[in-house]
């Protein structure tokens, strides 16, 4: 066990050095300058050279790299262009903000869709099932920039139900936090629905037309235990790895509701950071991004054995 | 069910209950860069830091330059030694009196590079002026001594870029000489700042104002009315206004497609005004297609501002082809003439020019703060009707100031940001190319006017030059300067005493009602 | 069981179909310029004069804009879909046949690349092409290659072991021959899965780079730049936001149907069930 995760850790280091190379070159291949951005169109060149000097921008590309790259090696990811901040701290400080919020979002939206999913599956081509997957398709079609903002103004502003701009870190006040945090967690939700439900649904399908069902059904076993027994254990393997991927895809696609509803967030901090094109934050961001994708995937595969009986994480 | 909907009104009124009575919330677009003044800003940043800082010279209404700590300014007979005597008993946040060892040693910090205050290369010799020596010669006279005399030099100072050149006490750094907080005399004192989600200024009871009744630009009666003024960010515009309409949000600056619907809004009030930022048609002089002026008059003759206005602005500011605000002492009859939309004309003008249909790029952006996609489209839309067939070329805001400043464009939809001085609003476009490729207009001619216009000093002298630099731009069309960016702010009902300034939101003279 | 597969099967197909002819419609003709902008008749309800649909802020006709958005829309989709699907497909098969350290080297980078935020790529790859409909192609494209070659590339891990493929093998066949023959085949149902829900995915994913500000460049429409562009407007001229999303939603709805029946049909374990 310990010698699968030390060779899946020692695996992820060529990704994330190849991470880290394209990032840097693509980031840097885009147009623009943050040392234009910074001053506006007020400067004069003289302060344009000076800022840009200052921030390192005027050396080579390789030389720029690899200053970057051996400070990363010694833990030090650099400081934000834009705000002066260390960029470590603050990606893992947003990080947090972020994971709230996708993993009650996908938490929720797993208790609901997998069972949801199945029961479609099993009803296939039923009315329940069409009702089913068309839920979910147009749960799945509402942009999460329309939704969240429906529920704004719906919850928010004509209710009055949840406050409409602002947020409250968990730390301070976990009451006001969680009342903060119920329109982004539920805009997120309904989305994950509908993608979850598709997948469970694809691969109880896949598992219901193997030959054990088949026997089991044979041997008389009721529809229910069939399901329960051997379907939903056997579903339920693929279907997590499928989580694992949602995980790691939320916190690329969580800017938009970050933005929606005013989250200090990961995904936000890297969406302005590339537009700002604060090169110490987008590539600390990227490469942090990519060490959890990593790590969840690791602790899926983990866990596979848990809920699929027929693999050994060996 | 019952008890659910007892839940949810029991949360209700925990989400809607009153925000900290006479506290007031500020929505700004993105997170302030910083809290050191003039050093890494943007408009909100120095909009926040103005709150907590002061200099000795700030803008009035309408762009002149008045005492802002100082109370009177002398300038000596050779036009090179400004003399600035201070008011007294203002005191810094931490309590002590602001004397003229504080302005010495705020200007020594800031001179100093390691300081990186943007605006040094202005003040060091590298721009228009050097300052060679700054003195103390009592607790509340402080002299500056410039190398040649300059009309600009008190402009300079005010400019809210460089963070007025405020005078700050060394409270504000930590002992090893990096920044603290801003320890200055400003109405607001600095509370808090939480990272990406808001900052906090508390009222300062102990300061004082400059005299006078009114707000004034950034100086006039400053005093501040609410104990309490938080700038929350906001990023999407669609959330400020659901947040003004639910009253979470006070003060907020809007997009000009959300007046209509605020304001036919019972809890929000809309207030209009217009900045000095200009948005312009610009066009590459050196394209083989626009190298003549004929083809940049033709294209000027093809716009109907009127509409233009109308659709990027709701028709809520005036048209305006001059680089010079109407609200400018310098607005003259002469500044008033512009362009007329004559279709006609236009097609004669390109028929003059050897047009031979050649398709044109409108490069913009598509930045949500200013209407430079709305512009381009409706200007598309004008050209197509002098048969003159056009493409929009929509990047993102960074990628659109690279090509802004490597000249790299046909036709571009630019807005330029405001410039008080009639004299560095001309001076925004005009240079040379070789050196400076953002520059627009190329004509040493028109840079020596300038230049002399930059030196002098007496208002009749420099009014004289600025008509006679309009005529020659309109005569030579290097750009096209559309209309001034519409200053559109909402606040909620209760916020009384709010103005819009300049873009950028005051917290001072603003009061709320319960 | 049979009635009902081609129930969804006629209902997806409607569905997609009637797609298609609007798309088809749209790339020939439409009702006025879908750029052509009319400043007395902006944000017109539906039904105003001529404008069956009503009018944007710029006063542009919504039906002409909402045809020509479903050719640029559905081309982008297939584009995007197409090319990832191949990639993905031949990486898959690649590694998982070959194994060894071409398998470990190209799945490093695969990983590297999944693991890559769409957002980035999209931008660096609009910014290295050009802001246009193929930059948006290639920058999803790349995006969702990397999960069609890990799903490929499991099926084949999980194939090559099987009593048929080996028996290709001892049979003399050529790896070639049992790769095309064996093993391709059985891929193309998670294959068509996949594609479908990548196809809307992609419809999506274009909204959402419109509402960052990096979907396809406007004017042109695109239902995902309409979408985002009548945000501000939800209160106003609720219109503008509803069809075009409808028309995405009809599309993933007909799309998604059709896909299942597909499915059905083409595994080969179904065949005969």
């Amino acid at each position: 066990m310990l010698r699968f995760i030390l060779r899946r850790l020692l695996m992820a280091v060529p990704t994330l050095v190849i991470m880290a190379v394209s990032v840097f070159v693509l980031i840097r291949l885009i147009p623009g300058d943050p040392a234009s951005l910074m001053l506006g169109d007020l400067a004069n060149e003289a302060t344009l050279a000076e800022a840009r000097a200052r921030l390192g921008l005027d050396r080579s590309l390789p030389e720029q790299f690899a200053i970057w790259f051996g400070n990363v090696l010694q833990g030090d990811l650099g400081r934000s262009i834009t705000s002066g901040q260390a960029v470590l701290p603050l990606v893992l400080q947003r990080f947090w903000v972020s994971a709230q919020i996708v993993l009650a979002a996908v938490l929720l939206a797993s208790l609901v869709a997998v069972p949801a999913g199945m029961i479609a599956a099993w009803r296939q081509n039923s009315a329940t099932d069409l009702a089913l997957v068309g839920t979910a398709t147009l749960l799945l079609s509402i942009p999460t920039f329309w939704l969240g903002l429906l529920l704004l103004l719906f919850f928010g502003l004509k209710l009055g139900w949840f406050p409409v701009v602002g947020y409250v870190h968990l730390s301070e006040d976990p009451g006001a936090a969680l009342l903060y945090m119920v329109m982004p967690v539920a805009t997120l939700f309904l989305h994950e629905i509908g993608v979850l439900i598709r997948m469970a649904r694809a691969s109880t399908l896949e598992v219901l037309r193997l030959d054990y069902i088949t026997h089991a059904r044979a041997k008389g076993l009721s529809e229910g235990a069939v399901l329960w027994r051997h379907a939903f254990r056997n579903a339920f393997g693929p279907t997590w790895t499928l989580i694992g991927l949602v995980l790691g895809n939320l916190l690329g696609g969580i800017a938009i509701v970050e933005t929606v509803f005013t989250i200090p967030g990961l995904g936000r901090l890297l969406v302005d950071a590339i537009f700002g094109r604060d090169y110490p934050v987008v590539q600390g961001c990227l490469l942090f991004v990519a060490f959890v994708y990593v790590m969840v995937n690791l602790v899926i595969d983990l866990l596979y054995p848990v809920f699929d009986p027929r693999v050994t994480a060996e | 069910m019952k008890i659910g909907h007892a839940l949810w009104l029991g949360l209700g009124l925990l989400a809607s209950g009153p925000v900290a009575a006479q506290s007031v919330t500020v929505a700004l677009k993105a997170d302030i860069r910083g809290t050191n003044p003039g050093v890494n800003r943007d408009d909100d940043t120095d909009a926040v830091a103005l709150h907590m800082v002061e200099g000795l010279v700030a803008y009035r209404e309408g762009g002149t330059v008045g005492p802002l700590l100082a109370e009177k300014v002398d300038l000596s007979g050779d036009g090179r030694t400004y003399t600035f005597r201070l008011r007294r008993g203002v005191k810094f946040h931490n309590g002590a009196d602001m004397t003229s060892a504080d302005v010495v040693w705020s200007w020594n910090r800031f001179m100093d590079p390691k300081t990186e205050w943007r605006c040094l290369s202005e003040f060091d010799g590298r721009g228009a002026v050097k300052v060679e020596a700054v003195e103390a010669p009592d607790p509340h006279t402080v002299t500056m001594r410039i190398d040649k005399p300059n009309a600009l030099f008190l402009d300079s100072l005010a400019r809210t870029d460089c963070g007025m050149a405020a005078v700050l006490h060394k409270d504000s750094l930590n002992p090893d000489g990096s920044w603290k907080a801003p320890v200055g005399t400003g109405p607001f004192k600095f509370g808090e700042w939480k990272r990406g989600q808001e900052v906090i200024l508390t009222r300062f009871d102990g300061y004082v104002s400059p005299p006078g009744d009114k707000r004034d630009g950034f100086t006039g009666q400053k005093k501040a009315l609410v104990p309490e003024v938080r700038f929350l960010v906001v990023p999407d515009s669609s959330t400020v206004k659901a947040g003004l309409e639910a009253g979470r949000i006070d003060i907020a600056e809007i997009v000009d497609s959300d007046i209509p619907e605020l304001e036919k809004s019972k809890n929000v009030k809309v207030l209009l005004g217009s900045t000095g930022g200009r948005h312009a048609v610009i066009f590459q002089t050196t394209d083989p297609v626009f190298k003549s002026a004929k083809m940049r008059q033709a294209i000027a003759a093809a716009l109907d501002i009127n509409q233009i206005v109308e659709v990027a602005a709701s028709g809520r500011v005036k048209p305006n082809n001059s680089t010079i605000h109407s609200r400018s002492p310098y607005y003259s009859a002469v500044q008033a003439r512009g362009v007329t939309y004559d279709p006609a004309r236009a097609k004669q003008l390109l028929a003059e020019a050897g047009y031979k249909g050649e398709r044109i790029k409108i490069t913009t952006n598509n930045r949500k703060t200013a209407p430079s996609f709305n512009i381009a489209v409706v200007i598309q839309a004008m050209l197509q009707q002098v048969g003159v067939p056009a493409d929009i070329d929509v990047v993102e805001w960074a990628t659109h100031m690279d090509r802004f400043l490597k000249g790299n464009y046909q036709i571009m939809v630019h807005s330029y940001s405001s410039r008080f001085d009639p004299a560095l609003s001309f001076e925004h476009f005009t240079g040379p190319k070789r050196s400076q490729p953002r520059k627009v207009w190329d004509n040493p001619e028109v840079q020596q006017l300038l230049e002399k216009a930059a030196a002098a000093s007496d208002e009749a002298a420099r009014q004289k030059m600025f008509d006679e630099l309009h005529t020659r731009m309109l005569d030579e069309m290097p750009l096209i300067i559309l209309f001034n960016q519409l200053d559109a702010w909402a606040t909620s009902a209760r916020v009384e005493g709010f103005t819009p300034n300049e873009g950028r939101a005051r917290a001072w003279g603003v009061s709320v009602r319960n | 069981m049979r009635r009902s597969i081609r129930g969804n099967l006629v209902i997806g197909g409607v569905l997609v179909g009637a797609v298609v002819a609007c798309a088809l419609v749209g790339a020939l003709w439409t009702p006025f310029d879908p750029l052509r902008i009319n400043i007395r008749a902006r944000l017109a309800p539906p039904g105003t004069d001529a404008y069956w649909l009503g009018t944007d802020e710029f006063g542009r006709d919504v039906l002409s804009r909402l045809l020509a958005a479903a050719a640029t829309s559905l081309w982008i989709g297939l584009l995007t879909v197409g090319f990832a699907t191949s990639l993905g497909t031949a990486i898959g098969v690649l590694t998982g046949f070959l194994r060894g350290w071409v398998d470990r080297v190209v799945m490093a980078f695969n990983d590297a690349l999944l693991a890559f935020p769409g957002v980035l790529l999209a931008l660096g790859l609009l910014a290295v092409f050009g802001a246009n409909k193929y930059g948006i192609v290639l920058a999803l494209g790349l995006a969702y290659t990397p999960s069609v070659a890990r799903v490929v590339r499991g099926t084949v891990l999980s194939l090559r072991e099987k009593e048929f493929v080996e028996a290709s093998r001892v049979m003399g066949n050529s790896e070639l021959f049992t790769m095309a023959r064996h093993v391709l085949p059985n891929c193309i149902a998670p294959l068509t899965v996949l594609a479908t829900s990548m196809f809307g995915w992609v419809l999506l994913a274009e909204s959402g780079l419109s509402f960052l500000g990096l979907g396809v460049p406007p004017p042109a429409p695109t239902w995902g730049n309409m979408l985002s562009a009548s945000r501000p407007f939800m209160a106003q001229a609720v219109w503008l936001g509803v069809l075009p999303g409808l028309c995405i939603s009809l599309t993933l709805l007909g799309i998604n149907l059709l896909g299942d029946a597909l499915r059905d049909r083409l595994d080969p374990r179904m065949r005969g069930a």
